[in-house]
């Protein structure tokens, strides 16, 4: 059978079985809006925004949801189409308390202002009662802001914590415009089956979820740099985007793009990042005293003290009395030096890494 | 199910066909609510996660998560009890700890107040009865009926009564006949429509299903009666239950399903019993059960009441509630011919739709076909309600004169009044007034004036009434019941309402400037009629554009109101 084709906006597209229009039209120059979709979910065609036209068919479709068959002509751009949109993201406006927030929020928090801004609809058209309610009493985390005010009811972050997490923590309250993401019995996170993996958070488009900690660096100055790294936590090898401003690490955010985690993250590789810049870090070695107590020494001293101490368990006990745990929190250069330091400095295998998961 | 503890109960229900709806139900009947501890129970029973399972209680008007629960009164105040004091009724029962629900089907004898398992109709306090529901009058125009044919004989509803009456004669003959196609042909020659609103070809559904190969198929029965100014499916349901049960088994072997559903809104819990009672009967005459009549059929029909949710007539959100989902309709394609109930292959059809089938197996396709006027065929029911002066249900030839059906059928408007504007579709063809109301009853001339015939419910309107405080209230409904999936008609439901609210009403917002209104009002319409996931919200704004074409003053004075 000869290749299947769709045209879209009068371009002849290949498909395969099982694609969505939406997808065909991602290899093309066709750019439609969506605020209900991630790519790492199924299809649930609430937001109506990338919505196109297929010949034959009366009403408009959710190019999301709808698969490619062989022969549909589509156009994704029509005035008619293009006001629908913007009718839309008004209507989504309006029931905000605002459009913008801090990038901070979180990776895809700034969708519905981009759209907003495209649009043009910051038109204060639609007013009236504003959708989404926050607990007043939910700071008991320190990880997931829940501003529900925010909130557009894509339910992007129950799906991700059904679909991609398995965590089903989150789930849809009440109907219409009453509707409210919630947790069971309308109880707090940190008592819900919540892991804290951030998912909803880098799934909302609005900041209705935020990372509560990158927050605190709001007032932080200059501009968010990303560099992409792997989280060093376990051998999943989650990829990860480091956010920093200046020579401040402000955050962490999953890579959408990573192949062993396509962005998803746990707790740890999400939010456990805080060491880095503690107060309470070590800046110099200790060495233990006579008197039991540990003092500042230099590096010369205190690498010293450890051969020593080293060759003398290796001569007293043999070479495989010695084990070395690398720590997670170190740096992946750090672990591989522990490991070659351990097999090729004593000849064993005793080495490990606290995080072997 | 009193007295019975949760592990019992879970036992009794775990291992059914379509499990959580009535397992919540046995604990909700039980407590009279549904407690913490119940959703902990059923959730480990049924492995649903608790935040789901929670959630999805929540989206059910009528589960009460709290005493009194179920022991406290609903009282209707649909666009057609309001006429008639349903928010006084309302009011008066406050200090018993009465809330409001949406219509309940029960307009033509108005107001129904539902505590625990029972409905009580009358206008005041003093007034409520419990009443079985009203048996249609003798067809007004002596024309033929299907479906009322024979619903007024003595002892229709019992399976003798229903067998003297010329019942189950269809399905002895089809299952003796031994070829299932055959039925499909006579649907398909009667050109029968779905009666649940959408009216797409029986027949041609019929034949979709037992064409797809997966199994086990089920014929699923849409009792949900939710369309405000419908109670065309309670009144069948109620008189003549094996009309339904027979239409079931003859599409259960037409395509060759093994499980059966019917789907039953909540707010009709007599209806449950007489229900499940003449399924009892029929099981007991070996008509369900296995091999039936000897004909090597298997199939069997289960209840499932649903709680208060008009969307769950939508069939996705219906199969998505049978399944123990939440309740949000389905993307389409694929329909539920193909992926029904549990992903397979499923016959989803009206109450009226099923209990047409019998009377057209036994007296052939042409016949039923023929008692539609001119080009169209067979016949609707349509429910009258409001300010009429003989409201109920009549059998009408499709394509006859809706002045006919109002005013020598049902005896037109009060005395002294006459009729300003109807409903069509219930409400979800909004209105119809002026030179509109010469319409025939059938879909071409009924959408040709901008609305649809629908589920054929119909609500009049006299002169004395406020189009917009009528409008506002449709409206309300629509707000009220839309699931929330889809942003337009979540977003816009609520919009809608809000410009129609009268000025000094908490819930008003939108401008004061007429032209503005009308463009807001105009381009929430357009978006929600174009874009949104499920009729619902592509009907709601039928309700705003008819209310501006007809009464372009009264908005504008409306509109002015709110200037100030
Ligand atoms: C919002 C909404 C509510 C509906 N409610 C009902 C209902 O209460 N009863 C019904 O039979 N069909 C209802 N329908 C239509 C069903 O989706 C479906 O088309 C019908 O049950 C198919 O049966 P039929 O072909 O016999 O009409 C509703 C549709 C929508 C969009
Ligand atoms: S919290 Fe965010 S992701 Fe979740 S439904 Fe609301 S807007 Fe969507
Ligand atoms: S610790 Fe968590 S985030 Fe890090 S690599 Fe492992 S699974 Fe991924
Ligand atoms: S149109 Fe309304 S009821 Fe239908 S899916 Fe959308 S929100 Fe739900
Ligand atoms: S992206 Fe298709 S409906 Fe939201």
């Amino acid at each position: 059978m000869s290749e299947r084709h769709i045209e879209i906006d009068g371009q002849s597209v290949p498909y395969e079985e099982g694609e969505t229009l939406l997808e065909a039209a991602g290899r093309t120059d066709a750019e439609i809006p969506t605020l209900c979709y991630d790519p790492r979910l199924e299809p649930f065609g609430g937001c109506r925004l990338c919505v196109v036209e297929i010949e034959g068919s009366h009403n408009p479709v959710a190019s999301c949801a709808r698969k490619c068959e062989d022969g549909m002509v589509v156009r994704t751009a029509t005035d008619a189409l293009e006001q629908h949109r913007k009718t839309l993201v008004e209507m989504v406006c309006s029931e905000n308390r605002q459009v913008d927030v801090d990038p901070l929020s979180g990776f895809a928090s700034q969708e519905l202002a981009v759209l907003a801004d495209r649009y043009d609809a910051r038109t204060q058209r639609f007013v009236g009662r504003r959708s989404g309610q926050s607990r007043v009493d939910d700071d008991d985390n320190p990880f997931i802001l829940r501003d529900y005010d925010q909130c557009i009811s894509c339910y992007r972050c129950v799906r991700v914590c059904a679909e991609q997490e398995g965590d089903y923590a989150i789930s849809v309250k009440g109907r219409g415009f009453d509707t409210q993401i919630t947790v069971e019995f309308d109880g707090k996170l940190n008592e819900s089956a919540c892991t804290f993996c951030g998912q909803c958070v880098a799934t909302c488009p609005t900041g209705a979820l935020a990372d509560r900690k990158a927050l605190r660096h709001v007032d932080t100055p200059g501009p968010i740099e990303k560099t992409r790294t792997i989280c060093p936590y376990c051998g999943v090898g989650c990829s990860v985007d480091l956010l920093t401003k200046g020579d401040s690490l402000v955050g962490v955010q999953p890579a959408m793009d990573g192949p062993a985690n396509k962005g998803a993250l746990c707790i740890k590789g999400q939010y456990a990042y805080d060491f880095v810049q503690h107060g309470d870090r070590l800046t110099t070695p200790l060495l233990r005293g006579d008197d039991g107590e540990l003092h500042p020494a230099s590096w010369d001293e205190a690498l010293d003290v450890a051969a020593a101490g080293f060759l003398k368990a290796r001569d007293e006990h043999g070479r495989h009395s010695i084990y070395a745990i690398a720590s997670g929190r170190a740096p992946h250069e750090a672990a591989y030096t522990t490991q070659r330091f351990i097999r090729a400095g004593f000849w064993t295998n005793h080495v490990d890494n606290c995080s072997r998961a | 199910m009193a007295g019975q503890n949760n592990e019992q109960l879970i036992e009794h229900w775990k291992d059914e066909p379509a499990p959580l709806l009535p397992l919540l139900h046995a604990f909700h009947d039980r407590d009279g609510h549904l407690s913490e501890d119940a959703l902990r129970a059923v959730s480990a029973a049924l492995r649903i996660p608790l935040a789901d399972l929670y959630g999805t209680v929540t989206f059910y008007h009528h589960f009460a998560r709290f005493p009194p629960g179920m022991s406290a009164p609903r009282v209707c105040t649909g666009p057609v009890c309001r006429l008639v004091g349903g928010t006084e009724l309302l009011e008066a029962m406050r200090k018993d700890g009465a809330t409001p629900m949406a219509c309940a089907g029960r307009c033509d004898e108005p107001i129904p107040v539902l505590t625990d398992h029972a409905v009580s109709v009358g206008a005041t306090v003093e007034a409520l009865q419990e009443r079985p529901s009203p048996l249609p009058v003798a067809n007004p125009g002596g024309l033929p009926e299907c479906v009322f044919r024979s619903i007024r004989k003595e002892g229709r509803a019992g399976i003798a009564g229903y067998q003297k009456s010329g019942g189950y004669r269809a399905l002895r003959s089809a299952l003796s006949s031994g070829f299932p196609a055959a039925v499909i042909e006579t649907v398909e020659r009667s050109e029968l429509a779905g009666r649940g609103g959408a009216g797409f070809p029986t027949g041609r559904k019929w034949r979709a299903v037992a064409n797809e190969e997966r199994g086990p198929k089920s014929v699923v029965c849409n009792a949900d009666e939710g369309e405000p100014g419908c109670f065309k499916d309670r009144v069948l349901m109620d008189h003549d239950p094996h009309a339904v049960i027979e239409g079931m088994i003859l599409a259960a072997y037409a395509v060759g399903a093994s499980r059966g559903f019917i789907y039953l809104r909540y707010e009709y819990p007599q209806t449950a019993v007489i229900l499940q009672r003449a399924i009892d009967e029929a099981t007991e005459a070996g008509l369900l059960g296995d091999d039936i009549l000897g004909g090597g059929l298997d199939f069997r029909i289960y209840v499932r009441r649903g709680a208060g949710a008009y969307i769950c007539g939508e069939e996705g959100s219906l199969l998505n509630s049978l399944e123990g989902k939440h309740p949000f309709p389905r993307e389409r394609p694929p329909y539920p011919v193909s992926h029904g109930f549990e992903d397979l292959p499923t016959v989803v059809n009206n109450v009226e739709t099923l209990a047409s089938v019998p009377p057209i197996i036994d007296r052939g396709g042409d016949w039923y076909r023929k008692l539609g006027l001119g080009d169209h065929a067979g016949t609707k029911v349509i429910s009258l309600s409001g300010d009429i002066q003989r409201p109920g249900n009549y059998e009408v030839p499709i394509g006859f004169p809706l002045p006919t059906l109002l005013n020598e059928w049902a005896g037109g408007a009060p005395e002294g009044r006459t009729i300003q504007a109807v409903t069509m579709a219930g409400i979800s063809g909004g209105f119809l007034a002026g030179d509109d109301l010469e319409t025939t009853l059938d879909e071409s001339s009924v959408r040709a004036r901008g609305s649809m015939l629908g589920a054929g419910g119909i609500m009049v309107f006299d002169d004395s009434r406020d189009m917009v405080d009528v409008a506002h209230s449709c409206m309300e409904f629509f707000a009220h019941e839309s699931c929330g999936k889809c942003f337009p008609c979540r977003i816009g439901t609520q919009r809608l309402t809000e410009r129609l609210a009268e000025a000094d009403d908490v819930g008003a917002a939108g401008p004061g400037d007429r032209a503005d209104w009308a463009r807001e009002v105009e381009d929430i319409g357009e978006v929600m009629k174009a874009t949104s996931a499920c009729g619902l919200g592509m009907a709601a704004p039928l309700i705003t554009e008819s209310l501006m074409r007809y009464w372009p003053d009264r908005v504008a004075e409306h509109v002015a109101s709110r200037a100030s």
